[in-house]
């Protein structure tokens, strides 16, 4: 009996040191998460911690977060935050704040690019999230077709003009047209100028926002007061319509970014304003004919900002283990890494690190996009006004609504919203 | 003598029921867990301003949630297009499901071959069906408008265009459904007697009229049972419009399991999206209560 005892005592032992940690994580199936993702066994080797990442489609990664953010105990060590959740989640308590930890452990948060350490960073002065990466939009064109010395000639000629990255919104709208053709003369065009992702909900809200910041528009003024449904609104949802009845493929009404992604790819378009973390992807041979082709620009009056942020949810079961990850996974040395295999930085010094920029020579151009891009709203109902919104600019977009009643009825839901915020005061 | 030989069987006939109890217990125990708490805890949340950011039943608000419900922006649009959706696929289905059961069952030989077929639709989850069907329908890299474009058919706009995404849907529906309509109604069809059949054969009835006289009538409690189900289904349909249009466009495919997603979600509402749901239950039951009562009477 002793024996037993003894041996059944030792195998629990055992089994308590052999039995590593282990921390999960819910993330977005982005190039990022990838990258990280085979960078893991260099966190197993230093800290002996494994990492189980659940890769999901961003659809679904709200409604499988709160839940588990609503509970105690929840499923998930640490998470990532998209920017449009963070007002929600810090509001209703989710978040664990970061101040502390940082403190004792001397993590340096001035490193991050401003902008983004205030969109997926700090919440009034207090610390939630370290930045983790940038999805800011931008232009992304066919390089060798702005480069080919016949189109330019033929762009001179047409426009008066030299064909070269445009620095105004109305020039990159002509290069647009001018790159729409019908190249075997069946009357129906077949290579396009832009592709639109208009499909309601997000994804036309995200490429939508590029046209009213380049048409001027904002989406609120100081005191939150709704001012989208202005001349620049109208204008914007306008180009958005001309581009997808005259210079894009059929369907981009129903398009989000993966769509509007395989029709690059597949060499049919010129350009289309998208997010900068699609740009790696389109050197890779496996999903890309246009391989050494394309390159981004930013966006001419700016872009749409956009990015996530590693969090701690306070129903974390091992803060500790979720913490050490943080810290190692933004440390300089992995993010340098994840940047030179193509992911999307939110460190400033790494777009000026000679060994980033000798291997993806656009880094001066993601800095300008990120140092220029502009906010969305963000607030507590930030996911709720999306859906609005993108139900209505979805309506004006496929002719079911006047464009003007429904950036009305969008604005005075974001009046209503922010009231309801506290934000915007009578 | 005999009261002893009573009281044994009403004994014997007491451990019966009292075993039976024991052997129902667990399942109607996990019934009451998973499906009766559930519902009325649905009914009480829906009584209360609970929202996600404030989880807490402390503001009674009474019907306020079922009010503000129908004040939504195109709530009654949503209950308008799901109406349209459940009576398209239950109706198409059935058409479609119901002759092609009456097919296969005059089809001796393969049988086997042809269930295989038709079953594989179903069998598949119905997100992977709305994505397979999302990437089938790229309008400009899709198979679908590529083989329509061999024979000269200019590019069809499945998902953009309002009308046409909406009986795309319906359509996809259809195609992953529709098998569950031709098993149950197959099955019916050969579990029917071949007398009256005989009987009408000598009488010198028509195909047309022994269908019409004696199979509608014999199997009218498998079509009654069929189509219940399936409206049930229908109406909770989800997966689909979430995957393929996101309700869009605009509105053309927001069915109200969608609404109360969103409600619930993206909203944060749980009072409200709990009123929706509720009022949803209420319809589905009183739609099954009238159309079983109205099949009854024509039996």
């Amino acid at each position: 009996m002793k024996r037993l005892l003894l041996a059944v005592g030792l195998m629990l032992a055992m089994t308590g040191i052999t039995r590593a940690e282990t921390i999960n994580i819910l993330m977005e199936t982005v190039p990022d998460t990838q990258f990280i993702k085979d960078l893991l066994p260099e966190f197993k080797a230093a800290t002996g911690i494994d990492v189980e990442i659940e890769a999901i489609s961003y659809i679904d990664m709200h409604s499988k977060l709160v839940p588990q953010l609503t509970t105690p105990s929840g499923g998930y060590d640490a998470i990532v935050v998209d920017f449009y959740w963070v007002a929600e989640f810090t509001k209703a308590g989710w978040l664990m704040p970061l101040d502390d930890l940082i403190k004792q452990d001397n993590v340096d948060t001035s490193v991050y690019v401003p902008s983004l350490m205030s969109l997926v960073g700090t919440v009034n002065g207090v610390t939630y999230m370290l930045p983790f990466y940038n999805y800011s939009m931008g232009i992304i064109y066919r390089k060798d077709l702005l480069a080919d010395s016949k189109e330019q000639e033929a762009f001179k000629a047409k426009y008066g003009t030299d064909l070269k990255i445009p620095v105004t919104w109305a020039e990159y709208r002509q290069q647009v047209e001018f790159f729409t053709r019908d190249t075997d003369g069946d009357g129906n065009r077949d290579f396009y100028g832009t592709i639109n992702q208009g499909q309601r909900g997000d994804c036309i809200c995200m490429q939508w926002s590029n046209y009213l910041y380049a048409n001027g528009g904002q989406y609120h003024d100081a005191n939150w007061k709704a001012t989208f449904n202005n001349e620049a609104g109208l204008k914007a949802i306008e180009d958005f319509k001309q581009d997808i009845a005259e210079h894009g493929p059929t369907g981009s009404e129903s398009f989000c970014f993966d769509e509007a992604n395989s029709v690059f790819a597949q060499g049919k378009a010129y350009s289309f304003v998208t997010f900068n973390i699609l740009l790696s992807g389109f050197d890779d041979p496996a999903s890309s004919t246009v391989v050494g082709k394309a390159d981004i620009a930013p966006n001419p009056i700016g872009g749409l900002n956009g990015g996530w942020g590693w969090a701690i949810p306070n129903s974390s079961p091992n803060k500790d283990a979720a913490w050490t990850f943080i810290k190692w996974v933004e440390s300089k040395d992995i993010v340098k890494k994840r940047t030179l295999a193509g992911g999307a930085p939110t460190q400033a010094w790494v777009f000026d690190d000679p060994d980033v920029v000798a291997k993806r020579p656009y880094m001066d151009k993601l800095k300008t996009l990120v140092a220029t891009a502009q906010e969305f709203p963000t607030f507590t109902y930030t996911v709720d006004f999306v859906e609005v919104l993108g139900r209505e600019l979805n309506l004006a977009v496929t002719g079911q609504k006047d464009a003007k009643e429904a950036l009305d009825l969008a604005a005075s839901e974001l009046d209503a919203l922010a009231k309801k915020d506290g934000l915007l005061k009578e | 003598m005999a009261t002893v030989a009573v009281s044994k069987i009403s004994e014997i006939d007491r451990r019966d029921r009292r075993f039976g109890w024991l052997l129902t217990a667990p399942g109607l125990a996990s019934l009451t867990l998973v499906i009766t708490f559930p519902l009325f805890f649905t009914v009480f949340v829906s009584g209360f301003d609970y929202t996600l950011l404030h989880r807490s039943f402390d503001t009674f608000i009474g019907i306020e949630n079922y009010r503000s419900a129908f004040a939504e922006n195109y709530f009654g649009e949503a209950l308008w297009v799901t109406l349209k959706f459940v009576v398209a696929v239950v109706a198409l289905e059935f058409l479609i499901g119901f002759t092609v059961a009456l097919m296969l069952n005059s089809v001796g030989r393969f049988k086997d071959i042809y269930y295989l077929i038709l079953l594989m639709p179903l069998l598949i989850n119905p997100v992977v069906v709305a994505l397979i069907w999302r990437m089938f329908l790229h309008p400009e890299l899709g198979i679908v408008n590529y083989l329509l474009g061999l024979v000269g058919i200019a590019k069809v706009n499945w998902l953009g265009d309002p009308v046409i995404a909406f009986w795309t849907v319906v359509l996809t529906d259809i195609w992953h459904q529709v098998s569950f309509m031709i098993v149950l109604l197959l099955a019916g069809l050969s579990a029917l007697p071949k007398e009256p059949y005989e009987a009408a054969r000598m009488d010198g009835a028509s195909t047309l009229q022994s269908f019409i006289h004696v199979t509608l009538p014999l199997m009218r409690p498998v079509i009654v049972v069929t189509l219940l189900i399936r409206l049930i289904f229908a109406v909770k349909t989800f997966d689909l419009v979430y995957v393929m249009t996101r309700g869009g466009p605009g509105t053309a495919t927001d069915l109200i399991s969608y609404f109360i997603y969103r409600s619930a979600f993206f909203g944060l509402d749980i009072g409200q999206a709990s009123a929706i749901s509720v009022l949803l239950l209420v319809i589905v039951l009183a739609l099954t209560a009238y159309l079983y009562r109205y099949m009854r009477s024509l039996a």
